[in-house]
């Protein structure tokens, strides 16, 4: 029941993207050094990204990449739908028995929920205020 | 995000077991005819519940296996931790150090992580058996059939 490398990586190098884009676009090679990720990797993962349209590639010697749309505008379901498919904790194992899809409905199907009301709930712009009400909390217990 | 289908076939053992487990015990062979997974398959599954003190063996002719704790004190939260070792999307969540990335102290994803992983606790660890049961049989009219092969 794990996030694959790809989602693991890639919503951290979206969220990099999301604060260092604000003024322009932001490159890889800078998500690659402040994100401690393969360059690479990032391109396979912004060729993704693009594609579904949540970030839009800028050519030439200043270009790299900004988001698409408004962080207020990009849920994490957006996001993880590209970078990971499907997030229901299950297949479909075929409903052979009572039991099987007795637990499909009462607990697999209720997991997946509470998961989709998060994914759906929490856009790149909340998980960009978590992080700075972190920091300011943070910096505040050094005072 | 995918739970093994170890998980999945331990929870529907376990539950087989709460509602057709309490007049007489029952062994690999009938809860493999229960829930339609193969003896061998399901033996190495309550192997693991029984090391993990969920289930234990009674022995003999009429042996079998019995369920450990209460209907109440055994969670779908509890069985899952069983058989994955841990219930977290991220190994992060459940110790930092399982993260090798020089960037880990200023993370700007776990949180997300964490969210996803309540999301999945809050369901899982308040699930019971014995709700479960109860629901099963109320779904099947009052009363609920052994599939016996």
């Amino acid at each position: 029941m794990k996030i694959s490398t790809k989602g693991r990586y890639g919503l951290r190098a979206l969220i990099d993207l999301a604060m260092n884009s604000t003024e322009g676009c932001a490159s890889l090679s800078g998500i690659s050094l402040r994100q401690d990720l393969s360059l690479n990797y990032l391109e396979s993962i912004f060729a993704s990204l693009k594609r579904a349209g949540i970030v839009i590639g800028i050519a030439g010697a200043q270009g790299g990449y900004v988001l698409a749309k408004p962080t207020s505008e990009i849920t994490l379901r957006d996001i993880m739908t590209v970078l990971e498919g499907d997030m229901s904790v299950y297949d479909n194992l075929g409903e052979k028995t009572e039991i099987r899809s007795f637990l499909n409905r009462n607990v697999w199907d209720v997991i997946d929920r509470g998961v989709d009301e998060v994914l759906t709930g929490t856009t790149l712009e909340d998980v960009l205020k978590d992080i700075e009400a972190r920091h300011t909390s943070a910096d505040c217990s050094e005072l | 995000m995918k739970l093994s289908t170890k998980s999945r076939y331990a929870l529907e053992g376990m539950l087989y077991l709460a509602i057709f487990g309490n007049e007489k015990l029952l062994s690999i062979k009938e809860l493999s005819a229960g829930i339609q997974v193969s003896a061998a398959y399901l033996e190495q599954i309550f192997f693991s519940l029984k090391k993990a003190e969920l289930v234990s063996t009674v022995r003999g002719s009429k042996g079998g296996f019995v369920l450990n704790e209460d209907q109440d004190e055994i969670t779908v939260g509890k069985i899952i931790r069983a058989m994955e070792g841990n219930m977290v999307p991220v190994e992060c969540i459940h110790s930092l150090s399982a993260c090798k990335s020089k960037v880990r102290s200023n993370c700007v994803s776990r949180n997300v992580w964490i969210r996803i992983s309540s999301a999945i606790s809050d369901t899982a660890d308040k699930l019971t058996l014995r709700e479960l049961k109860e629901r099963y049989i109320a779904e099947n009219g009052g009363e609920a059939h052994e599939n016996l092969d």
